[in-house]
């Protein structure tokens, strides 16, 4: 509460159920979907090991969506996020072939991924808001060149097997133990984890400091934000750049997973990033992107994914029901936030 | 009696149990302009968008000439033949004139199915020459019209007469502050249009915060306060005072609080020499702790681009300023509000607000440097204190802080910017608050928080503020300002101290002397 005068004049303000269905519709839609797969897998849904298992299958996507909600916060996309986490991948393992998968080159080649997805967020920032090219246009522009000239370090072909150093490989299989099922231990996944401490570091950028509060005024006005002496140019570039080095952490998670990288890996995760964006702006009152709401967007395709394939439900019917959702999801609560 | 063209009676509405208009009545006669005067929140806009379909009202009775009416819908609304001219103009910028008044009614065709561009236009010019207005071409795109012809076109096309749309409707126009955005020679051509309209027999509802307009075009005036309708009475049985005792409910002695002389030997706080934009030439000033400066000139003649020099948001290719002494090289925005520069632009929407945030998120934009902890992790305790003491100082109505800004009126909102601007004082902020530059910062303002701005104005220039005000009402000059410099075609022509600012002399100075009207 505040000591400014109320006045007894009339704003229009919803009542409290329509505000509590616009912006936890979402929830309520996720918490329906566990429910049914619960009740239609009862033995193996509602279990622990298979919510670290979706929460491993989510991780990468989970890392490239709470950074792709950075640009996103001030009304910008990156769609080459994908092309940018397979090129990150294929820059890892090609160093990792230069040492013959030597131990040693492990941090080398992550090193090198990560620079390059810093390279890559450094151009598209340049090209954002220093040249001024609508976002869209530059970054499909570079979706391009990131895809091509990973199709060139890797030479068209998977980097595999012995050329992939044991350390890299195994962080993604290891885990911290957290339990025994039979004879196994039960490990909560370093993947799980690593997106874990993203989500808190992007959180804690966003919502507590006061860059992310600058980057919400570029997104609600970017020339008032000017006005009210925002570098916006800057702050532009600079959340490119976290983005793009997102994009490169996603990648090499992804690299790790899979023992291997090729050229193509990270081609679906661009859309589906934006897709978890986007189910988590219906959450928000004035529809913003909130990287917890990103959470919940990342966990509705985790779930829906992990849930549908239990059931043997066709992975095309799967792509259809995710494209219904989200166009569900962003209808319902653009028709309940009418405004005037 | 007269029969009105438009009566309405017992019109009430409320929004979640607060009323927001109380058995409001209206009676709307052929062959008038009729003003309608309120602050923000009165209930203006209620009564407008109930007859305009877009909000049911809980109870209402309109007729239309002596007709009882449902309006359920802007369809309903448009049947019972009235028109509305809003502020912010829905033309299609591509298409040209013509097709933009035809938009939304069946467009002339050849066989049922070419366009028959030949009769489009004829009645486009019709349309536009019944109102008098022959200087634009119906064929010409609209988008290169300015905003004041725009609005022309639309009025033509609020009228036009088709085979579906019968001669006898009631020409009935209702416009919410038309002139909000025009220039003084746009406005003039709009009043032009109305007297036609008025002298044809129809009538024209005129919503306005400006007096001069309501005295210069109305017959008669409506004034409503905390959703009733307080009085409806002709033109010549009041005065400027009478309706504003009547808007607040309170008898304003003066709108503008009376100015502390300044002192003497005051410091020089900012002082520009020959500052040099693409705009402006030639600034030349030197602003005094205390001191209220004005910025005279015609729509376009660069009282903006004056501030914007001066702040940094427009290059500056030669010339020198100063900031309490120290030389200020290249400018930014950035760099002049952390040295106590505050700067409130022009459009208020479009450069100052950030309408989709909070209250609190509008205000501590420029200062989170220094509200935050290493200048980085945001104090929210800090932040909430100065946000709810400048709420105070300001005199911000709202819910809190946490209200999202784009449901404040716009008085509120431009208190919001004020107290963006004032957070650069107190102990949150580096340098302190040194200078504030304004411009038009009572522009669609209503009048009480229009005398709220101004006492707080005097107050922060008791305080040693030094104050650049640009502004178009020349009363708000002379009522505010010690001093005011005048431009003309983007080059300083003059400096009025306060012994001659008068309404003529400052009206001489903005248009010149040699008949050169760059407006």
């Amino acid at each position: 509460m505040t000591t400014t005068i109320t006045p007894p004049a009339p704003t229009k303000r919803p009542n409290s159920l329509g505000r509590l269905l616009r912006t936890s519709g979402t929830l309520i839609g996720f918490l329906a979907v566990i429910l049914y797969f619960w009740v239609k897998i009862p033995n193996t849904f509602m279990t622990l090991p298979n919510w670290l298992n979706i929460s491993q299958q989510v991780s990468m996507l989970a890392v490239i969506a709470f950074t792709m909600t950075i640009v996103m916060v001030m009304g910008d996309y990156d769609l080459s996020v994908g092309s940018m986490a397979s090129l990150a991948g294929v820059t890892a393992a090609f160093v990792f072939k230069q040492n013959h998968g030597s131990v040693e080159s492990t941090a080398l080649g992550v090193m090198a991924a990560l620079i390059v997805g810093l390279v890559g967020g450094l151009i598209n920032g340049v090209l954002v808001s220093l040249v001024g090219i609508a976002p869209f246009v530059a970054t499909l522009g570079t979706l391009t060149i990131f895809s091509g000239t990973a199709f060139l370090v890797s030479g068209g072909a998977t980097i595999f097997g012995r050329d992939i150093p044991t350390p890299f490989s195994s962080f993604a299989r290891g885990g911290i133990p957290v339990g025994m099922i039979g004879e196994r231990p039960l490990l909560f996944p370093n993947l799980t984890l690593l997106a874990l401490i993203v989500l808190v570091i992007v959180w804690v950028v966003l919502e507590q400091t006061s860059y992310g509060r600058r980057l919400y005024a570029i997104g609600g006005n970017s020339e008032a934000a000017r006005f009210s002496g925002v570098r916006v140019r800057t702050l532009r570039l600079s959340a490119f750049l976290l983005t793009g080095l997102g994009a490169a952490i996603g990648g090499l998670m992804y690299a790790s997973r899979v023992s291997s990288a090729n050229p193509i890996q990270g081609a679906g995760l661009m859309l589906d990033a934006i897709a978890a964006v986007f189910l988590g702006m219906t959450m928000s009152e004035e529809g913003e992107p909130h990287v917890l709401g990103t959470l919940v967007g990342v966990l509705i395709l985790g779930v829906l994914d992990n849930g549908l394939t239990q059931l043997k439900v066709d992975s095309y019917v799967r792509e259809v029901l995710i494209g219904v959702i989200i166009i569900a999801a962003v209808t319902s609560s653009s028709l309940s936030r009418r405004r005037r | 009696m007269i029969q009105p063209l438009l009566s309405l009676r017992g019109t009430s509405k409320s929004y979640a149990g607060s009323p927001a208009l109380i058995d409001a009545a209206l009676d709307l006669l052929p062959g008038e302009v009729h003003g309608l005067m309120g602050e923000n929140g009165a209930g203006k806009s209620t009564l407008i968008k109930i007859l305009a379909g877009i909000v049911a009202p809980d109870s209402a009775q309109i007729m239309v000439r002596g007709q009882t009416v449902s309006i359920h819908s802007p369809s309903d609304s448009f049947a019972a033949g009235l028109r509305f001219i809003h502020q912010e103009l829905a033309v299609v910028p591509s298409l040209s004139a013509a097709e933009n008044i035809f938009l939304g009614r069946p467009t002339p065709r050849r066989a049922g199915l070419l366009i028959d561009w030949r009769r489009l236009n004829r009645d486009a010019r019709a349309a536009l020459d019944v109102l008098g207005i022959t200087h634009i071409d119906p064929r010409i795109g609209i988008g290169q019209l300015s905003i004041g012809d725009q609005m022309l076109v639309k009025i033509a096309a609020a009228f036009l007469v088709t085979e579906e749309t019968p001669t006898n409707a009631a020409r009935i126009i209702i416009m919410d502050e038309p002139t909000a955005a025009l220039t003084d020679d746009e406005s003039a051509r709009l009043f032009r249009v109305i007297c036609t309209l008025r002298d044809q027999g129809g009538a024209v509802l005129y919503v306005s915060h400006r007096m001069d307009e309501i005295f210069d075009i109305c017959n008669r005036v409506t004034v409503m306060r905390d959703g009733r309708v307080i009085a409806s009475l002709p033109i010549q049985e009041t005065n400027t005072a009478d309706l504003i005792a009547r808007m607040t409910g309170r008898q304003l002695d003066a709108l503008y609080p009376p100015k502390d002389p300044l002192i003497d030997n005051a410091s020089v706080i900012l002082s520009a020499n020959n500052l040099t934009t693409e705009r402006v030439a030639g600034i030349t000033f030197e602003l005094r702790a205390g001191e209220i400066l004005g910025i005279a000139g015609l729509m376009g003649a660069g009282k903006s681009e004056v501030l914007r020099a001066l702040v940094g948001a427009d290059r500056r290719l030669s010339g020198v300023m100063h900031l309490d002494g120290r030389r200020i090289g290249r400018g930014s925005l950035a760099k002049s509000w952390r040295e106590g520069i505050a700067y409130i632009p022009e459009e208020r929407r479009a450069q100052g607000l950030m309408l989709s945030r909070s209250i609190r998120d509008n205000i501590t934009l420029p200062h989170l440097g220094a509200m935050s902890r290493g200048g980085i992790f945001v104090n929210r305790a800090r932040e909430r204190r100065a946000v709810d003491h400048l709420g105070q100082v300001v005199r911000l109505k709202s819910q809190g802080a946490a209200q999202i800004i784009r449901e404040l009126s716009g008085g509120n909102q431009q208190k919001a910017l004020f107290a963006r601007a004032l957070a650069a004082e107190g102990e949150d902020a580096a340098g302190g608050l040194r200078v504030m530059l304004l411009d038009e910062p009572t522009r669609g303002v209503d009048i009480g928080a229009k005398a709220d701005i101004y006492t707080l104005l005097r107050e922060m220039a008791a305080r040693g503020i030094g104050i650049a005000l640009a502004s178009s009402d020349l009363g708000e000059l002379i009522g505010v300002c010690n001093r005011v410099i005048v431009v003309r075609a983007g080059h300083q022509t003059e400096s009025l101290d306060s012994a001659n600012l008068t309404q003529e002399r400052l009206l001489t100075a903005c248009y010149g002397t040699n008949e050169e009207h760059s407006a």
